[in-house]
């Protein structure tokens, strides 16, 4: 297939995108030529060290910043429009609930706003199931500050998957997190995507959570931001925690972690 | 679009039932652990209900024995049981006076209140709005408003509004200053998520800038009543024939001890009653705010 026939079929396409931010009195390089295409209903994840422009992709794919060379589109449309059609489920990198709405409210708040757009998220039952589905049943009343670090998280994830968009961006969603509860984290997110199958871009600085969610590993180096590599994670699908086990899952780490010391070194 | 066609609920690790359900791979040796009892301390309750009102009564015990151990005349230093009692025997005269001031005073909040939310919310929205409003809001804080009753005076007579525009001014900058923080300072993430659903300017403001102001505003409103009440009454020493401030004023010059002394209890006792009711409103209203934990919480 071409690059422009791949890019056609692809859920977001980034074609040979540079971006720069002005800090203070200098321009700094944040992304150069970076082209990726994300597959409809694939998870990739985008990892590297600090600063390598991670998040600017995720905010370049979500309309939230333009790029300054080059183009990001979505779904045959511009980030902009998919924005406007409420294309997008964005979990950032804290939960960023808001405080004064309960869980269940928090969780119906994506579809609350811009109603008028054509996409109204999950129905009430729906969302009700989803949250039962992941355990927040007990926890529907209460506000955010009554819930752990971890419950928190989920609701944050459970409003991104009740919007029903197309296309998951997701910040660092697990980095706040302890080990266990994020190991734990990782599965949960895995269930509730093998049932609604939303394409997803995911920002992360941990090497096993690349490799157990995702069908693509992209490795950034950076000054500037660049793809070094682009990793497939030729794991069997459903995953659950034994895959960790497996030589494969131990093969493809070997492989990201050397793809990101050639990014550090280069 | 992604089909949404249902929810079907299976299996997936969750996190304990907090109602006690019983873990599934918990050692059965061990079996449930009985919670324990939350500790009673109905003393420290009590204490803590009381304490406000110990703490007046003492100050006005301290009061009265110091009086009446120096020997001091009424013109010094009244005793406060006399003054209670001449308050209590003259209800129609503090309670007429005292609605006039509380009338001017309310007024005066709110119009600071809803004046100061409104050029704050420009302010928040606008850096050049700011930059261009900001000197105005100094020079208003620097000038002092006891000066500008006069000019109010000349502009409105002897009608409510001197006293009204006079309690406003005492009232907006702290308005102003808390709304503006309180709209300003909210979360980069929450306003990254609602602007990736494209919500307009309308419904950040609504459903984010505001609820996230109101602890602001509430600290603000605590603080404002007091000068709302403090504005009212000097505008009423300046031009007015009613009113707690025009009381004080008309017994200081004749010598009326304890109407001057009435008057500055009754008006103590108004701010008072007025922090208390917006305390009670800010403890339903901010329920979810760790302001209202009551482990953070004094008054």
């Amino acid at each position: 297939m071409s690059r422009a026939d791949a890019a056609a079929d692809a859920a977001i396409s980034f074609e040979a995108v540079s971006k720069w931010f002005r800090r203070k009195d200098r321009l700094v390089h944040a992304l150069s030529r970076v082209s990726l295409d994300v597959r409809q209903s694939e998870f990739v994840s985008l990892i590297g060290p600090s600063g390598c422009g991670k998040s600017t992709m995720l905010r370049l794919a979500g309309g939230l910043l333009e790029p300054d060379r080059g183009s990001v589109v979505v779904n045959n449309q511009s980030p902009a429009e998919a924005r406007r059609q409420k294309r997008y489920g964005f979990v950032p990198q804290h939960p960023a609930l808001l405080p004064w709405r309960t869980v269940r409210r928090n969780v119906s708040l994506l579809s609350d706003v811009n109603r008028q757009q054509e996409n109204p998220g999950m129905s009430t039952d729906d969302q009700l199931a989803m949250l039962d589905d992941i355990g927040l049943t007990p926890f529907l009343d209460s506000l955010p500050r009554e819930l752990s670090g971890g419950l928190q998280q989920r609701v944050s994830i459970a409003r991104a998957f009740a919007l029903g968009a197309p296309v998951l961006l997701m910040d660092e969603p697990f980095s706040a997190l302890d080990e266990i509860t994020r190991a734990d984290m990782r599965y949960l997110l895995l269930h509730l995507w093998g049932k609604i199958g939303s394409t997803v871009l995911f920002v992360t600085h941990s090497i096993p959570e690349a490799v157990v969610l995702s069908d693509r590993v992209a490795v950034l180096g950076s000054r500037p931001g660049r793809i070094t590599q682009v990793i497939d994670v030729s794991l069997p699908r459903p995953r659950h925690a034994g895959v960790e086990d497996s030589d494969d899952y131990h093969r493809v780490l070997g492989e990201v972690r050397a793809a990101l010391r050639q990014g550090w070194s280069s | 679009m992604v089909e949404l066609t249902g929810w079907t609920a299976s299996p997936v690790p969750g996190p304990p039932d907090p109602e006690g359900g019983t873990d599934p791979g918990l050692d059965p040796e061990f079996g449930v652990e009985e919670p324990p009892e939350a500790p009673r301390r109905p003393i420290r309750r009590a204490a803590l209900l009381v304490a406000p009102f110990a703490g007046l009564a003492a100050f006005f015990v301290g009061w009265e024995i110091y009086v009446l151990v120096r020997n001091l005349r009424p013109l010094t230093l009244p005793l406060p049981s006399d003054v209670i009692i001449h308050v209590v025997e003259n209800p129609g005269f503090y309670s007429r006076n005292g609605l006039v001031t509380i009338q001017e005073a309310f007024w005066g909040f709110w119009i600071a209140f809803f004046a100061a939310l409104f050029v704050a919310t420009w302010m928040a929205h606008s850096q050049f709005v700011e930059r261009a409003t900001m000197p105005v809001i100094v020079l208003m804080q620097s000038t002092p408003v006891a000066v500008l009753v006069p000019i109010f005076l000349l502009w409105f007579g002897f009608s409510p509004w001197p006293k009204i525009l006079t309690a406003m001014l005492f009232a907006w900058v702290p308005f102003v200053a808390n709304a503006l923080i309180g709209l300003r300072s909210i979360d980069s993430e929450t306003h990254e998520l609602l602007r990736s659903v494209n919500a307009s300017r309308w419904e950040i403001y609504w459903r984010l800038r505001i609820p996230h102001s109101l602890p602001y505003l509430f600290a603000a409103g605590r603080i404002c009543v007091g000068l709302a009440l403090v504005g009212a009454v000097v505008g009423e020493f300046f031009n007015s024939r009613e009113g707690l401030g025009n009381a004080a004023r008309v017994a200081q010059s004749r010598l009326l001890v304890d109407q001057l002394w009435g008057s500055v209890f009754v008006l103590a006792f108004i701010g008072v009653a007025f922090v208390l009711l917006l305390i009670a409103v800010e403890r339903r209203v901010l329920r979810w705010h760790s302001s209202q934990d009551s482990d953070h919480r004094g008054l």
